[in-house]
């Protein structure tokens, strides 16, 4: 099978080299072949550090990392169903339902999303990179299950379209690209993506409020701690386990591909906002909700993990990806305890944070300067 | 106190004169390309709206508000309304200062000056300074208040023009479609900027 794709390939080569015949599906040509194999193509100039990571590899760990919190969303998406419906199901029962709800999605995003990439390759004589594949799963991992598929496909065109490719496509946006999508359509159809949303194919009676929810509007919320932290809670498809979070951010802290740093500055942002609101006399139920349970609800470790870490929206710096992460941190609690308007923080303060990195990075490199030029000396 | 923290905070995130109101935006676009510069139009922004919206509350709360003028003690004047000369005025209070700050920039900071070029004097018709003043008036602040919503406005916009220059210093090495080049990916820039800045619509402290 695998000779058979190579000759394939290699018969076609010609007809996609420059002057031949299909010049113009050169990307197209490429994403496929370096998509099944090796790249062939080495650097001509100059000394390069050797290193067999390249964009494909640390993507494909991304999404490697992505799938404990994947697989648990779709069985948990199947429990939330059962249990809102009151039916006993098997295990098998619930995770075949979940994979029914959510693989759809995840279809409907990477087609759409790599359609419009693959467009604009050929038309900008670019090649495909591989950014969407993370993009790609990330934004069905960030919506509710019951969101429309028609929804998706216009998120995942604006984040692609407005969100990248206008800045010349992967590593050169600069907004989070699956929180471009979700912002979008958080923003344009509120209807679909806040409210009672967050469970497919439930009764009407049946609450199914987040814990967020329940804490805005004070009703004692029926979940454990226990409940919350492995995840087996209402919310978006992706995001309620911490535990298969942290998985994947073990994966990407030993890997190197996520920065530890920022993952653990924002735990610590938000842990020290937390502790400061409970520290405050009166305030309402956010402020005196318990700091370190602020980091398990929501979608705060989800956000913290797999959003902020995204190397090219975060800061680029060491000491501004402390900075970065503390404020993300600070930023989500003031906005889930002073900001009735949205449920969760997590989204927006990721995005401002992406905003204000290069502003960060700026100052974090001209203080470096400050500093060395301080110690060279002027005879 | 508290209401003078809340008004600041407000001023520069919820109210900010970019991402809620869209003003200044000539400035904003024309001077933030490069960091440096932006910074130094920011302190000035920040200056000018520290300055004239107290100055302009001074003038407006004793010489143009209906009854203002009772502090004459002449009966005639304590009950005319000169509120209809408010544009005039703030427009040439501000001009006279900015002209006085142009001055100082040009005597001390000499590169800064030319750096900033025409923008310096024009600061003197930015919308955001005087939609400050045109705010406050409209508002019932005292006079500590107006001077912690002239430099919140002031800071809100310094934070905005120079997030907007590290950001397009960033996209410097992206591969801008050559139609979008310049202005028109700055627009959608400042567009998804404005996302982040969502995160405050609604704030209540």
């Amino acid at each position: 099978m695998k000779e058979f794709f190579r000759k394939k390939l290699e018969i076609t080569r010609p007809y996609f080299e420059k002057g031949g015949k299909f010049e113009k599906f050169r990307s197209t040509y490429d994403a496929f072949s370096t998509f099944m194999f090796v790249p062939g193509h080495t650097t001509n100039s100059g000394t390069h550090i050797k290193d067999g990571i390249d964009l494909k590899r640390s993507m494909m760990t991304v999404i490697i990392a992505l799938f404990p919190a994947l697989l648990f969303g779709m069985w948990n998406v199947g429990l939330q169903h059962f249990r809102a419906v009151g039916i006993e199901a098997t295990f098998m029962q619930q995770f075949s339902y979940g994979i029914m709800q959510v693989l759809p999605i995840i279809i409907v995003s990477y087609a759409v999303g790599l359609g419009i990439e693959f467009i604009f390759a050929q038309l900008r004589g670019h090649s495909v990179n591989e950014g969407y594949l993370v993009t790609g799963m990330l934004i069905p991992l960030i919506l509710p299950p019951t969101i429309p598929l028609w929804m998706v496909a216009v998120g995942s065109a604006f984040s692609v379209i407005i969100g990248k490719e206008v800045f010349g496509g992967t590593g050169m946006n600069v907004l989070n690209p699956a929180l471009t999508a979700r912002a979008f359509l958080f923003f344009a159809y509120p209807v679909s993506m806040s409210g009672d949303i967050w469970i497919a194919g439930k009764p009407d009676a049946y609450s199914g409020a987040t814990i967020l929810a329940d804490i805005a509007s004070a009703t004692p919320s029926h979940y454990s701690t226990w409940d919350i932290f492995l995840g087996t809670i209402p919310g978006s498809i992706g995001e309620t386990s911490t535990l298969a979070c942290l998985i994947g951010a073990i994966i990407l802290g030993v890997t190197g591909i996520g920065s530890w740093k920022i993952m653990v500055s924002v735990f610590a942002g938000g842990f020290l906002m937390g502790t400061l609101m409970n520290l405050m006399p009166g305030g309402n139920a956010f402020m005196q909700y318990p700091a370190w349970e602020h980091l398990i609800i929501g979608g705060f470790a989800f956000g913290a993990i797999f959003m902020a870490t995204d190397p090219v929206s975060a800061s680029q710096t060491e000491k501004g990806k402390v900075i970065y992460g503390l404020l993300i941190g600070i930023l989500t609690i003031m906005i889930r305890a002073w900001n009735p308007a949205y449920p969760e923080g997590m989204m927006l303060s990721i995005l401002l944070m992406n905003v204000f990195a290069p502003f960060i990075d700026h100052y974090v490199v001209e203080a470096n300067k400050k500093r060395r030029l301080s110690r060279a000396k002027t005879y | 106190m508290q209401s003078i923290i809340s008004i600041f905070v407000k001023s520069v995130f919820v109210d900010n004169m970019i991402f809620a109101y869209f003003l200044g935006m000539c400035t904003f676009i024309a001077i933030s390309k490069e960091v440096k510069a932006a910074f130094s139009l920011g302190v000035a922004v920040i200056v000018a709206l520290t300055v004239t919206v107290p100055l302009n509350w001074i003038f407006y709360h004793y010489f143009l508000a209906e009854g203002a003028l009772a502090w004459t003690g002449i009966e005639a004047l304590a009950t005319i309304d000169l509120s209809f000369l408010g544009l005039l005025t703030y427009i040439s209070i501000i001009a006279a200062f900015i002209q006085l700050l142009e001055m100082i920039v040009e005597k001390y900071y000499p590169s800064l000056y030319n750096t900033l070029g025409i923008f310096l004097p024009l600061l003197a018709v930015n919308c955001a300074i005087l939609a400050g003043s045109l705010f406050m008036v409209g508002r019932p602040y005292n006079l500590a208040e107006a001077t912690a919503y002239g430099a919140g406005s002031g800071v809100g916009w310094f934070l905005a023009i120079t997030s907007l220059a590290a950001l397009r210093e960033k996209i410097k090495y992206s591969n801008v479609p050559a139609p979008l080049r310049g202005v028109g990916i700055t627009f959608i820039l400042i567009g998804l900027m404005a996302f982040g800045y969502l995160s405050f619509i609604g704030f209540t402290i």
